[in-house]
């Protein structure tokens, strides 16, 4: 088992999800355990995977071949198409693989504790191993074409999964919202894909690097050909201004948060994004917009984090901004960081949406105004859930520092001044939003008697995967140093592995200065949250009516849906009205209706010339002989 | 049975239709054949030719008939004088063969046959409006059909041969050695045809009302 | 055997052809119909004799044709026959034209 295999790994959950999708019924426990050992299967494959790619990887160098694992013709039109079932692994992808493959073990193990006696047990455990083979597909294709299969596949997913209880209303516009607004990315995923194609040749990741590399596209077409793919990135990884899904994704169920809008899906635009790293430096126009847009992200995100009365939005809002920084990292050329911050975001994001689970499922309310007190009666997810907020913060020495850090030293060399200092600011907010949301949900009073009365810890099955998570949330960071690296077999440390081709990536280094003022930020948000909102909360309640527009503002989102909704009802409906009207009047009253009673009135006129009378008929079969007799003859 | 042989006009006018038909062939044909005898006493041109002419004119005449006459009766026994001139043709181009087969079943069993059919229908008591409305179109479809045919046939750049007579043992090596195939499906065909014939015909048990009905208004 | 050019054949069953063709598109009578079928299928016989004559010394194949037109023609007689006494006793007439159920 090697990097020639790697196509099992989304072989497993594929045919599990068929197995389950059809007969999960016929299963005991709906086949989740099944699902789960798929699962684990897939997390040992995956270190497979990763140690024969170590050892296929020395002093920085592939060994030559062997990046490209695995390929077959899929299809072949002329010579021009040719699409291949191609697999490719690199720091990447094997990074990627870490993240996707636990995070899912973890969260199917949570689910067992937290579906427990839903409706559709089994369906549910089979749309996640869907999603699992489909974001492990997308992680390992080689070219585009099938990477976006998969990317359309993870958001097939995501709509089941959010849309899960469809019998809620909102659930369901939540999942339409969702599906729609990634698909306006995946729109311009495609047409970039297209263009891609179209000046390359190919639709293999490498050879599009290659040609990229050698000036084989004009810098304004393959500038909007990256803008284009970077659309698709920014649907799915809720950038501005298609972010407007991810909240309203919530509606899905925690674990499902947790995988796919924390922690896997949402990450598939960073992931795409790197990727496509060298060739976002070929053209700096595309990677500047990246920078912009991660950065807007980021505070935007942060901002609306402050205000959200619902913790599992407040997570979101912070995946958001959280991406955002990812993005921030990618558009300084930093794949290192971003990678790096993907990977330990992963762990302590979905263990912080693992947690509000367990809130969730002990008390039955997720908004902050029902909170408060829990820790008396849930102290375990109170100490995982503080654990990840901290490595959200960014405080030494938990996984969140360091990569942030990271970020931080990626912008401070490659942008100005001020967007390092706005990105600070946010990282500032972030530590204020996550200390608020700890101390509203598991601090202060019981605001709600009823719900802190029958509030209840989680069992076991949900707690282990959390503890898993606490762990990693922990020590994910320690991977970037040299002397962790070797020990795990990777020289020089993950930052050395994890790059693209035609960069070098880079020892992690530690920079006192940065890290130092990172900290000092964390902390001081943390004691601006405890200020604030510890005990009853009165100063923000104050500092809530000092400036009531600017609440609003947050609390509407930056009214972005409304003008998303202004637009839809005025813009596209009104040029749906003209359509419609042109559909009924020009196209089916006087062409459809129109034709066809042209034809019916020429058929009553014409029925006439049968007479029915045989004679008939054989004088016109005569005649006709009699022309076609004249044409031959005319003829020869 | 005497009963339905009284109702068919036929056997009353059979011997006044074949003295008329024979005497109006006669009247045409004979001038035509005085001609071409005068023709060839003084060599103008050869007994084939005569008889060629003489079988044409047959043929035509007779063929006319047919499609011409209002009487049922007539033209179908003008359709008999066309095809006798027809194995005329055939002798001429060396088929004795195919000229007696033409004679017995053509002159004998068709002939016959269709006369039947006269018969059984009461085509005499029928309206002597015999042609459709569409006569004139189908005149100048003929006319076009013939005349097409005819200037392609001619247009044609024939090789000059003669006449070969086609030998009775030859004939009879293709029919059942190289054709035997198709003669026997011919076979099966016309033994199709015959049941099918009678099958279809076959009067019903039901319709036996029917025909005492018809027997008493007639 | 003569000198008479092949035209001459060719020809005649030309203009056969046509009065035949002629006489089945203008009579109404089911009966004269066939008559005029019959003088149709005598000139093609005509045709094909006149060819197998003059161009095909050793297999004769046109005679053999025209024998197989013979008894083909035989059994489409005797069955057309048939079909018209079944007709005339289903509806009193012979007449083609009034068999016109077959339109719109």
């Amino acid at each position: 088992m090697g990097m020639e295999q790697v196509w099992l790994l989304p072989a497993i959950p594929a045919a599990l999800f068929a197995l389950l999708a059809l007969f999960n019924r016929a299963m005991p426990r709906g086949g989740d355990g099944l699902a789960i050992l798929g699962m684990l299967a897939v997390v040992v494959l995956a270190l497979f995977v990763t140690l024969d790619f170590q050892s296929s990887f020395v002093d920085g160098k592939f060994a030559p071949g062997a990046e490209h694992v695995y390929a077959f013709e899929w299809a072949r039109i002329g010579d021009s198409l040719l699409i291949e079932f191609s697999t490719y692994v690199d720091g990447i992808t094997v990074l990627m693989l870490a993240v996707v493959s636990i995070v899912t073990l973890m969260v199917m193990l949570y689910s067992v504790g937290y579906m427990d006696g839903e409706p559709r047990y089994g369906w549910y455990f089979a749309v996640l191993s869907g999603f699992a083979a489909a974001m492990l597909m997308l992680v390992t294709s080689g070219n585009l074409l099938l990477l976006y299969l998969s990317w359309e596949a993870v958001g097939l997913a995501s709509y089941l999964l959010i849309g899960f209880y469809w019998e809620r209303q909102s659930a369901a516009e939540a999942a339409k919202k969702a599906f729609i607004t990634t698909r306006i990315g995946d729109v311009g995923l495609l047409i970039g894909i297209i263009l891609l194609w179209r000046g390359a040749g190919s639709f293999d990741i490498q050879e599009i690097i290659e040609v990229a590399h050698g000036g084989g596209f004009d810098n304004l077409y393959l500038t909007v050909s990256m803008l284009f793919l970077f659309a698709g990135a920014a649907g799915k990884s809720a950038q501005f201004p298609l972010h407007v899904w991810l909240p309203d994704a919530m509606e899905g169920p925690t674990p499902v948060s947790a995988l796919i809008h924390a922690a896997t899906m949402v990450v598939a635009g960073v992931y795409l994004v790197a990727r496509m790293m060298p060739v976002f430096d070929e053209v700096l126009i595309a990677r500047d917009v990246v920078l912009y847009i991660g950065l807007t992200t980021a505070a935007m995100g942060a901002t609306m984090g402050l205000v959200t009365s619902d913790i599992k939005r407040v997570l979101a809002y912070s995946t958001v901004s959280q991406l955002g920084f990812m993005f921030v990292a990618l558009g300084v050329g930093s794949v290192t960081a971003a990678m790096f911050h993907l990977f330990t975001h992963a762990f302590f994001k979905s263990l912080l949406f693992l947690g509000s689970g367990s809130v969730i499922h002990g008390t039955g309310a997720q908004m902050v105004e029902e909170l408060g007190g829990l820790w008396r009666k849930l102290p375990a997810t109170t100490l995982f859930f503080i654990v990840g907020s901290v490595a959200l913060a960014g405080i030494v020495p938990l996984a969140g520092f360091w990569s942030k850090d990271e970020i931080l030293v990626a912008l401070q060399g490659g942008a100005p001044m001020p967007l390092f200092v706005i990105l600070a600011a946010t990282s500032l907010l972030t530590a204020i939003y996550t200390t608020r949301l700890v101390l509203l949900t598991f601090f202060g009073e019981p605001k709600d008697r009823h719900a802190y009365d029958h509030a209840h810890e989680s069992p076991p099955p949900m707690l282990l995967p959390m503890l898993i998570l606490a762990g990693l949330s922990v020590v994910a960071g320690f991977v970037a140093f040299e002397g962790v690296g070797k020990v795990l077999g990777f020289a020089g440390g993950v930052g050395n592995v994890v790059f693209t081709q035609g960069h070098k990536g880079h020892v992690f280094e530690f920079h006192p200065d940065v890290a130092i003022g990172a900290t000092a930020l964390g902390l001081a948000g943390i004691v601006i949250g405890f200020v604030y909102w510890w005990g009853r909360a009165e100063r923000a309640e104050r500092a809530r009516s000092w400036a009531p527009e600017l609440h609003d503002l947050l609390v509407q989102r930056y009214y972005m849906d409304h003008l998303y909704q202004v637009t839809i009802d005025k813009v596209i409906l009104g040029l749906a009205t003209v359509v419609a009207r042109f559909d009924r009047l020009v196209i089916n009253e006087s062409g459809v209706d129109g034709t066809a009673q042209g034809i019916g009135f020429t058929g009553f006129r014409l029925k006439f010339l049968q007479t029915g009378r045989i004679p008939s008929y054989a004088l016109a079969m005569a005649l006709g002989v009699a022309v076609l007799a004249i044409v031959a003859f005319g003829r020869t | 049975m005497l009963e339905l042989l009284e109702r068919i006009p036929f056997p009353q006018q059979l011997d006044r239709i074949v003295i008329f038909t024979g005497l109006v062939a006669g009247a045409l044909v004979t001038p035509i054949a005085i001609v071409l005898l005068a023709l060839l006493i003084f060599d103008e041109i050869t007994a084939a030719e005569v008889v060629f002419w003489l079988a044409a004119a047959v043929i035509i005449l007779g063929a006319l008939g047919a499609v011409l006459l209002p009487n049922i009766v007539h033209a179908t026994l003008s359709l008999v004088i066309a095809l006798l001139g027809v194995a005329g043709i055939f002798l001429l181009l060396g088929s004795e063969f195919l000229a007696l087969v033409q004679v017995l079943i053509y002159g004998g069993g068709v002939t016959v046959l269709l006369l039947f059919g006269l018969m059984l229908t009461n085509a005499g008591d029928d309206p002597k409006v015999t042609d459709g409305a569409q006569k004139p179109f189908a005149f100048l479809v003929g006319i076009l059909l013939a005349g097409v045919v005819g200037v392609a046939l001619v247009d044609q750049d024939w090789a000059k041969t003669e006449v070969a007579v086609a030998p009775f043992t030859t004939l009879g090596e293709r029919l059942f050695r190289d054709f035997g195939a198709p003669f026997e499906i011919a076979s099966l065909v016309l033994i199709v045809a015959l049941i099918g014939a009678v099958a279809v015909a076959r009067r019903d048990r039901d319709e036996d009302d029917d025909t005492v009905e018809e027997g008493e208004s007639s | 055997m003569s000198d008479i050019p092949i035209e001459n054949f060719l020809v005649l069953s030309a203009v056969l052809f046509g009065i035949g063709f002629y006489g089945v598109l203008a009579r109404r009578s089911a009966i004269l119909i066939l008559v005029s079928v019959e003088l149709m299928l005598a000139a093609t016989t005509i045709n094909m004799v006149a060819f197998a004559a003059y161009f095909d010394h050793e297999a004769f194949t046109g005679v053999i044709f025209a024998i197989f037109i013979i008894t083909v023609a035989a059994a489409e007689v005797g069955l057309a026959l048939g079909i018209v006494l079944r007709i005339f006793r289903e509806r009193r007439t012979a007449y083609v034209d009034d068999a016109s159920e077959l339109k719109w």
